[in-house]
């Protein structure tokens, strides 16, 4: 290994892979994006909220808990579940009504309803900071690439993305609910025609695109500090990873989240003073080889 | 059928015009019975948490001088605007508090760029403004004036007191590490800057600078860790705070090379974290509900707790001062006049929970005490808290009137 | 143009020219920044509602016109009429660019790639200390003498404002303008019968832009400030919301939507910092309810009543 240090160093390693634990967030938060977005054509801005509402329900767990770090595992179950009720009541009560409308006036909705959401966060939680406690036995760190620490929950982090990555594939690709949203996506009057209960599929599709916003929440939040207003950065990161990889296409998040978080990271090493440009320029360099995205989309 | 749309379209401008304009123009209360003020700042994202605690400390202090009978038999009240943190609304609800409600006095806010404009017009409106959390030194110096108060630290103060503090470290080689927007560079240059003067030997190992409101701090770590500096300087704010801790503890950071923080002792950092933040991290604040240990601090910390039912911070004490300069200058002036109450608030001392408190007459910056210490878990409290605290006096790291005075234009 | 509608018009304008004599100078300012955000509004529907082209980051021509403007307020020595031609020149230029960059893609990818480039831009704004004055932006922009108090400054905006609106709403009519309706609504036909649809929609970009870039100019005389954050994604979205809300079909819903969430933002703001909260209940009840917008749906009620007796006119 020494003598691919000398050659590459450490650093690099150590970054590639803090760069792709980061990516694990941006995957299952675009991937939820990609999925409404494919099947739906919902651009939900929105999401951004439910990553929020995610992150602060965790902390509400793990408080009501004894503030414990474990409390975070029983979070993990239940504070996706929680975003998945205010979605299913907000697609049944809302959007179901609204498919057919132009795509800037869903835009637009969502954007509403992301500042509802905004300040019922607020009136909710409140204004302090909250954060979550990583769980104990992901505390502390492995030295990892020449002795630099690598932090035991980014391990986690990354083993979580593929494990998403891969149930998603399997209920896309293998249920007939997933084939049944997979049709409507490219054509939903057939889909109708042949009997199918297309609007139940949607809320189904709709709840799981909510359900992965709010798993992001809860994952990201032992990392960071649970505030007001966390919502603004993803929302914006999600979408130009769902339009790199190709609307709808779930693989199309994953490579587009690795692009975008391997950029940022590296980025740094590259040129630290403007390092968060970079994965702008990707976006950029992406779209303008590909007008559609990395991988086919849907649309 | 184009023409009846313009009409249509024109009548429908003029009857929302008319909607807009006849709307009547708030609580306006009969003229002159009270003192008004009026509160700019950000009630919406994650600086929420400091400014709810200027507004607070703010309300106390204002209801304890009504409770007395008011100054000059009248009734201090106030208004609150939240600006989101863009300039160019907070700006025009500025405007709004002066030209509508007819403000005496503006406050606020924590957004330098909105400080700045909103201090710009208040110059030309000659109505006095309270800065009470943003932390810009342009505010009272390089774009300065007679009728803009700094109710507390700026970037210049900052750097200074802790380069005062850091010189007697050990530490020679140094990392910067910040916030890529003024706020961090202008604390990391003025620290960097004083420190090199005290201690000339300090070198600079490397900078690394990221987007503010970064969440992941992981990648820089590595980053500052691969090039083994003594000590980092890390010039955050805001949330930024807390992340980075949790950045630091994760990678063990915390244990290998020290750091400094500004507020990385204070207990909005802290106390979210409760007993899970790293121990060992120096830093500077203006205020702590339990630091110094007197009567008056522990009064001012109970009448906090028992309205609002949590500890004061440094935003509290900050909204709390304000209030309490706006009355006795206007007692001392014996008139509501503005250019009055400007004058006798110059050289004012009083006394504040934590000691006397001046506002010095050369460029009206309040004059508070700066405690350097490090996080260290006490029993006392269920999260970490400053230990190890040295006071640093306000005439040691303030920047001398000479100073400020020659950047004003 | 009818009688009517002219002497319409200039009721209208004769009302508005009056309200500095007649209002206290609180409404005179919140006139002009109605009028200036109405402007902005109107050139993003420009492209939007006319063009179908989905300009998501619109505010970078606002931003930049309104720095182009103050730069050479403050950093040149010429005459101030030359800041306020450079300004929307600049806001051209960028429009230019950025359009020849992202007018290969379609609706959505447009508005993504176009929130990059914004954002790139955005961060250059925000980041060069020396020459933007970095996050903190430029305050106190000196003004010349005619236009330094809010009266002058609201007749000033005014008179551009209507000067910028009648340039656009000619040109909407011109043969051009049609042309642009056309590719709206089927590009593809459009391209058949030999029109070269992205030289059109580059030079609607390119308007559009300039017309931003004036609104941004008129800004620095309203307010003597600008901002980085006047570049930033969130401002885009809000003049979006301004289009949709008042109508993106109608010529002045924009003017209308601008009225709408300013005359909001100031007056439920006196009342509750929920105002975020009160406007995004209203955007979803205008969404249910008026699909078309305010504008839009009065036009379709009038249009309608009218037209049943006459028996469908059109």
């Amino acid at each position: 290994m020494d003598a691919v240090y000398s050659i590459i160093p450490a650093g690099v390693f150590s970054q590639v892979f803090v760069g792709l634990s980061r990516t694990t967030i941006l995957f299952i938060v675009a991937s939820g994006l990609t999925l409404i977005l494919g099947v739906l054509r919902i651009p939900n801005v929105a999401h951004g909220s439910l990553y929020m509402i995610g992150a602060f329900t965790a902390f509400s767990v793990t408080k009501l808990t004894g503030g414990g770090s474990e409390g975070f595992w029983l979070a993990l179950v239940i504070a996706p579940l929680a975003v998945a009720c205010i979605s299913l009541i907000a697609e049944r009560g809302m959007f179901q009504f609204l498919y057919e409308r132009e795509h800037l006036m869903l835009l637009l909705l969502t954007f509403a309803i992301s500042l509802i959401f905004g300040d019922l966060v607020k009136l909710v939680w409140g204004s302090e900071y909250k954060s979550v406690p990583v769980p104990h036995m992901f505390q502390g760190f492995v030295p990892l690439f020449g002795g630099l620490p690598f932090p035991l929950y980014n391990l986690f982090l990354l083993a979580a993305g593929p494990v998403v990555a891969i149930l998603l594939w399997l209920l896309t690709n293998k249920t007939k609910m997933g084939k049944i949203a997979r049709a409507a996506a490219v054509d939903r009057e057939m889909v109708g025609a042949v009997g199918i209960n297309v609007s139940r599929v949607f809320a189904i599709v709709f709840v799981i695109g909510c359900y992965l916003a709010g798993l992001g929440g809860v994952l990201v939040a032992p990392t960071v500090s649970v505030t007001l207003g966390m919502d603004h950065n993803l929302i914006m990161e999600a979408f130009l990873i769902v339009i790199m990889g190709g609307l709808g296409n779930i693989w199309g998040a994953l490579l587009g989240a690795l692009i975008f978080g391997l950029t940022q990271s590296l980025g740094i090493l590259i040129w630290p003073k403007f390092g968060i440009i970079f994965p702008y320029l990707a976006v950029v360099a992406v779209l303008l080889f590909r007008p559609t995205g990395l991988l086919k989309s849907t649309w | 059928m184009m023409k009846k749309r313009v009409l249509l379209s024109l009548s429908m401008v003029c009857i929302a015009g008319l909607f807009f304009f006849g709307l009547p123009t708030g609580c306006s209360p009969a003229a002159q019975n009270t003192i008004k003020v009026g509160i700019v700042d950000t009630y919406t994202g994650p600086a929420t948490t400091f400014t709810m605690d200027v507004q607070d400390g703010f309300k106390l202090a204002v209801n304890e001088i009504n409770a007395k009978g008011g100054v000059l038999g009248k009734k201090i009240e106030f208004a609150t605007r939240d600006e989101k943190f863009k300039p160019d609304i907070g700006l025009a609800m500025a405007k709004e508090l002066v030209l509508n409600e007819k403000v005496d006095i503006l406050m606020g806010t924590i957004n330098s760029a909105t400080a700045l404009a909103v201090s710009d017009f208040a110059k030309k409106e000659k109505i006095p403004f309270f800065v009470t959390f943003s932390k810009s030194e342009k505010i009272i110096g390089e774009k300065g004036h007679q009728y803009v108060f700094n109710m507390n630290e700026n970037t210049a103060m900052i750097g200074k007191a802790a380069a005062i503090s850091l010189a007697k470290k050990p530490y020679v080689k140094y990392w910067i590490a910040g916030d890529d927007y003024e706020y961090g560079h202008a604390i990391a240059e003025t620290l960097w800057n004083n420190l090199k003067k005290i201690k000339p030997q300090v070198q600079k190992a490397g900078e690394s600078w990221w987007k503010v409101g970064e969440s992941d701090f992981t990648p820089y770590i590595t980053q500052i860790l691969a090039a083994k500096p003594d000590f980092i300087i890390v010039a955050t704010g805001g949330s930024g705070m807390v992340n980075f801790q949790k950045a630091a503890k994760a990678t063990g950071l915390s244990q290998k090379i020290p750091f400094y923080q500004h507020t990385a002792i204070e207990l909005s950092v802290l106390k979210p974290q409760e007993m899970n933040a790293p121990e060992g991290v120096f830093g500077t604040a203006n205020y702590f509900f339990y630091y110094p240990d007197t009567p008056s601090n522990k009064a001012f910390v109970n009448e906090f707790k028992t309205a609002y039912n949590r500890e004061p911070r440094i935003g509290a004490l900050s909204g709390y001062m304000t209030a309490k300069f706006i009355a006795e200058g206007y007692k001392k002036a014996g008139k509501l006049d503005k250019e009055a109450l400007i004058k006798a608030l110059e050289n004012m001392s009083l006394e504040s929970p934590v000691g006397p408190m001046a506002i010095r007459g050369c460029d009206h910056q309040l004059e508070l005490p700066m405690y350097f210490g490090v996080t260290a878990k006490n029993p006392k409290y269920g999260y970490l808290v400053a230990g190890d605290i040295q006071v640093i006096q306000a005439k040691d790291y303030m920047p001398t009137c000479e100073e400020v005075l020659k950047v004003r234009k | 143009m009818s009688r009517k509608t002219i002497s319409g018009m200039g009721a209208g304008i004769i009302i508005l020219l009056l309200f500095p004599v007649f209002l206290p100078r609180f409404y005179v300012y919140l006139a002009s920044v109605i009028l200036l955000y109405g402007l902005l509004a109107t050139s993003l529907n420009l492209v939007l509602g006319y063009g179908g082209i989905f300009q998501f980051h619109h505010a970078v021509f606002y931003g930049v016109g309104a720095y182009g403007t103050t730069l050479m307020l403050t950093k040149s020595g010429l005459p101030a009429i030359f800041a306020f031609i450079t300004g929307p020149l600049v806001s051209a230029a960028f429009g230019l660019v950025l359009g020849i960059i992202c007018i290969r893609l379609s609706r959505l990818y447009f508005g993504m790639l176009q929130i990059s480039l914004g954002s790139l831009v955005w961060a250059i704004v925000y980041r060069w200390y020396a020459f933007t004055g970095g996050d903190d932006g430029i305050h106190g922009i000196p003004m010349p003498e005619m236009i330094s108090s809010p009266k002058s400054a609201f007749y000033f905006t005014f008179i551009i404002t209507i000067i910028s609106l009648y340039i656009m709403w000619k040109i909407i009519r011109s043969p051009f303008g049609s042309v642009l309706q056309g590719i709206r609504d089927n590009p593809v036909r459009s391209g058949m019968i030999g029109i070269n649809v992205r030289r059109h929609q580059l030079l609607a970009l390119v308007l559009a832009g300039f017309f931003a870039g004036v609104a941004g100019s008129l800004f620095v005389v309203v307010d003597n400030s600008v901002f980085p954050d006047m570049l930033f994604w969130t401002l885009s979205m809000e003049i979006v919301i301004m289009c949709l809300l008042g109508g993106w079909f109608t010529f002045l819903g924009p003017m209308l939507g601008a009225a709408v969430i300013v005359g909001l933002r100031t007056f439920v703001s006196m009342y509750t910092v929920y105002w975020a909260l009160v406007l995004g209940i209203i955007m979803v009840l205008v969404i249910f309810f008026l699909p078309s917008g305010i504008l839009g749906y009065a036009v379709e009620k009038f249009e309608r009543g009218f037209r049943k007796p006459e028996g469908g006119e059109q």
